[in-house]
């Protein structure tokens, strides 16, 4: 019988990845995703989990090792977070191209400079064009899916790329929550073991990533792109079997909540989401027709689920707790996305962007109603004043 | 616009990819100085050299400024001068040159012998040899001047002189006097430049920029 | 498969993975950097494999059949390794251009 536990975000990925069976995790640790690896270190130790525990030199390193690793036919995982995540830079491309679908945890954190702990969604999002699969939870219980789920996904013949689980830093990640954590038996029914095409082998040589002809590259480029047009095909597929096996009702691709009648849509992503619902109950209470739509994926971007979703509403309010600096709507870099998305539509929605979160900061239920109220205003003067609200900083 | 003549120089990496360099950056100093608008650059995909891999470096001359800067692949050179013979053996040297084009070899074989390795030798307008080896016997080994940087060693040491004198008689797109400012071996180029062996193919035409 | 068409001459293999080790390929012949060819007298050959072993693209092997070692004439770059190292002095460099073949003529370097 699966039991439910209270367990924090980096408790309930732990324990995925050891349902999951993963062969080999490489830790570096930086605060908030260092609780995952001790997690791991500790189920390695008792006997819980049967791993390689490999601790990289840094997170260049971590990458590096997981990518030898899955190259082998191994399944691997490693995580980081914050300025861990920019220092792995370099191998994100290389795995994306080359196709290992290892998982990366990121209970991400603010960047530097200077040191802060707090919460944003910037680490992960500057890589969003490399080619990874990408998407945040905003639950203890859905970091815990997503990382079934993903590897799922990613390890699909059909995809064959890598992962990154992101998380809110401390507010998923360390404030515990329910999370019913599977039987082994579920699990071993929805995931089957990875198979790697081309595995460096020594019965059957293969070399990985060799030099290519200059007339290549476009070509090469081809392939990773084209694969983005299949893996919402296996999303939908891999959804499906989840919520069937586990009991769960996602929606494959973006939460929709009472959005059937909204006038005004919030669009957010990660741990405040769960504010934003509260608020919005608030405030149908008062009479304002709010509804949120949250993107389980930024990659593959859910562009027509989105625009499904949208076509309704007079308004949206993106959170963003994350930065574009200097980027077209000079704030951060959901809205872009947005407004691309909607663009299509013939009756599109006003798009405008809530700076809120930064630093790690609380959204406050206040906050969401100030969000409202200026929502409520751009739909009465149906036109948009501006495209970036700071949280905390406008004068109401 | 217009025209472009396009000159590509074939050699050999890290032995002699100073001397194609040297003839490139000479030749097309010596246009310059007459007045005329230049480009003058390493194949980047062929670099970073290895020993003995074949390398092209282009050289692109114009009475007017030159506005396809960037569409540099030289596909219809008018002109290809081969610093290490063997290259004509292994690689289409003539592919895509027009009607008429003139074709360098550094050697010291005879130009019958050297064209029985061409098959399509027929487009050729004339054929020159000269034997650099013999004349300068140097070659330069120096990477200050690839990626794009400035030739810290000068230009024109070893056997890029003589083949630069006999581009300029073969061409006649340059002036030997121009030559002998830019190049430090003088005497080598002006070698070069007297005992070049030219077999033409048909006679010269209005069309046919080459003199010589 | 909703896929992107590529050329066929143009194609990439999945994730860049290719084949290894593979005693010859088609994408990157390297017969043409060579300037002189190791010539065997097969007078003097000691089948030491001294040539078989120093070459660092295998270009000699052994062939049991004809008790003889073959040069791979479309690879071979003329580095002379294995003319130092034949402890017979069976083989001397011979200019590439003495021959009128025995090259792969490409259309570009690669």
């Amino acid at each position: 019988m699966a039991q439910e536990k209270l367990l924090s975000g980096c408790a309930a990925a732990a324990q995925a990845a050891k349902l999951a069976e993963v062969e080999v995790v490489c830790s570096y640790p930086i605060r908030p995703y260092t609780a995952i690896m001790m997690e791991l270190v500790r189920m390695i130790h008792n006997g819980e989990l049967d791993a390689e525990f490999v601790h990289g030199e840094g997170e260049h390193s971590q990458l590096s090792v997981v990518l030898g690793a899955s190259a082998c036919g191994a399944r691997a995982y490693t995580g980081s977070a914050g300025v861990g995540v920019t220092y792995a830079g370099e191998l994100y491309s290389p795995m994306a191209g080359g196709r290992y679908p290892i998982q990366m945890a990121i209970a991400d954190r603010t960047l530097d400079p200077p040191g802060d702990f707090g919460s944003e969604h910037t680490d992960a999002m500057t890589f969003r064009d490399q080619g990874w699969l990408m998407g945040w939870a905003s639950t203890p219980q859905e970091v815990f899916d997503n990382t079934l789920i993903n590897y799922r996904v990613g390890e699909d013949q059909r995809v064959m790329l890598p992962q990154m689980v992101c998380q809110d830093g401390y507010f998923i990640s360390h404030i515990p929550d329910k999370v019913i954590v599977a039987e082994p038996e579920q699990v071993k029914e929805f995931l089957p073991p990875y198979k790697a095409p081309h595995p460096l082998s020594l019965t059957c040589p293969v070399s990985h990533g060799p030099q290519i002809r200059p007339d290549q590259g476009a070509p090469m480029d081809a392939q990773r792109a084209a694969v983005f047009l299949e893996v919402p095909k296996v999303i939908q597929e891999a959804v499906e079997d989840y919520n069937r096996i586990f009991g769960r009702n996602y929606d494959p691709f973006v939460e929709t909540y009472m959005m059937d009648d909204a006038e005004i849509a919030f669009f957010v992503q990660g741990a405040h989401a769960t504010t934003c619902k509260s608020a919005i109950r608030n405030l149908r209470n008062q009479g304002v027709k709010a509804g949120l739509v949250r993107p389980r994926w930024v990659r593959p971007w859910p562009t027509t689920q989105l625009a499904e979703a949208l076509s309704r509403v007079k308004a949206v309010g993106c959170v963003e707790t994350s930065t574009s600096y200097g980027g077209a709507m000079r704030g951060g870099n959901l809205i872009h996305e947005v407004r691309a998305s909607l663009y299509d539509l013939p009756n599109r929605p006003l798009v405008t962007s809530f700076m809120g979160g930064l630093g790690g900061e609380v959204i406050l239920l206040d906050d969401f109603y100030y969000m409202a109220k200026v929502l409520t205003q751009m739909v009465k003067a149906k036109k948009t004043d501006k495209h970036v609200y700071w949280i905390g900083f406008e004068e109401e | 616009m217009a025209k472009v003549t396009e000159i590509t120089v074939w050699t050999r990496g890290v032995v002699m990819d100073k001397e194609a360099r040297d003839i490139a950056n000479g030749f097309g100093k010596g246009a310059k100085m007459e007045g005329k608008f230049i480009q003058a650059f390493d194949n980047y995909e062929d670099l970073p050299d290895r020993v003995l891999v074949t390398t092209r470096k282009y050289v692109r001359i114009s009475d007017e400024e030159i506005e396809m800067k960037y569409v540099y692949t030289n596909d219809h050179p008018d002109v290809v001068v081969v610093v290490e013979p063997t290259i004509v053996k292994g690689i289409n040297v003539l592919r895509g040159m027009p009607e008429g084009g003139l074709l360098i070899i550094n050697t010291n074989r005879p130009i019958d012998y050297m064209l029985q390795f061409i098959p399509n030798r027929d487009r050729l307008g004339a054929v020159a040899t000269v034997d650099a080896d013999s004349i300068s016997g140097i070659r330069t080994v120096d990477f200050s001047g690839s990626e794009g940087g400035v030739d810290a060693s000068g230009l024109g040491a070893g056997i890029s002189a003589p083949i630069l004198g006999a581009m300029s008689k073969v061409t006649g797109m340059v002036e030997k006097d121009s030559l002998a400012k830019v190049v430090s071996d003088v005497a080598a180029m002006e070698r070069g430049y007297n005992e070049v062996t030219i077999q033409k193919f048909r006679k010269p035409r209005a069309s046919y920029f080459w003199g010589g | 498969m909703s896929t992107i068409k590529v050329p066929k001459d143009r194609e990439v293999p999945f994730g860049a993975v290719t084949p290894a080790p593979v005693t010859s390929q088609e994408l990157f012949i390297t017969s043409n950097w060579r300037i002189v060819r190791p010539v065997l007298d097969r007078e003097k050959c000691a089948l030491c494999f001294q040539c078989v072993m120093s070459c660092p693209d295998s270009c000699w092997s052994f062939n049991e059949e004809k008790e003889e070692v073959e040069w791979n004439w479309r690879y071979c770059k003329g580095c002379q390794i294995c003319i130092n190292e034949c402890a017979a002095e069976a083989l001397s460099a011979v200019p590439e251009l003495d021959f009128p073949d025995g090259v792969v003529r490409l259309e570009k370097p690669f």
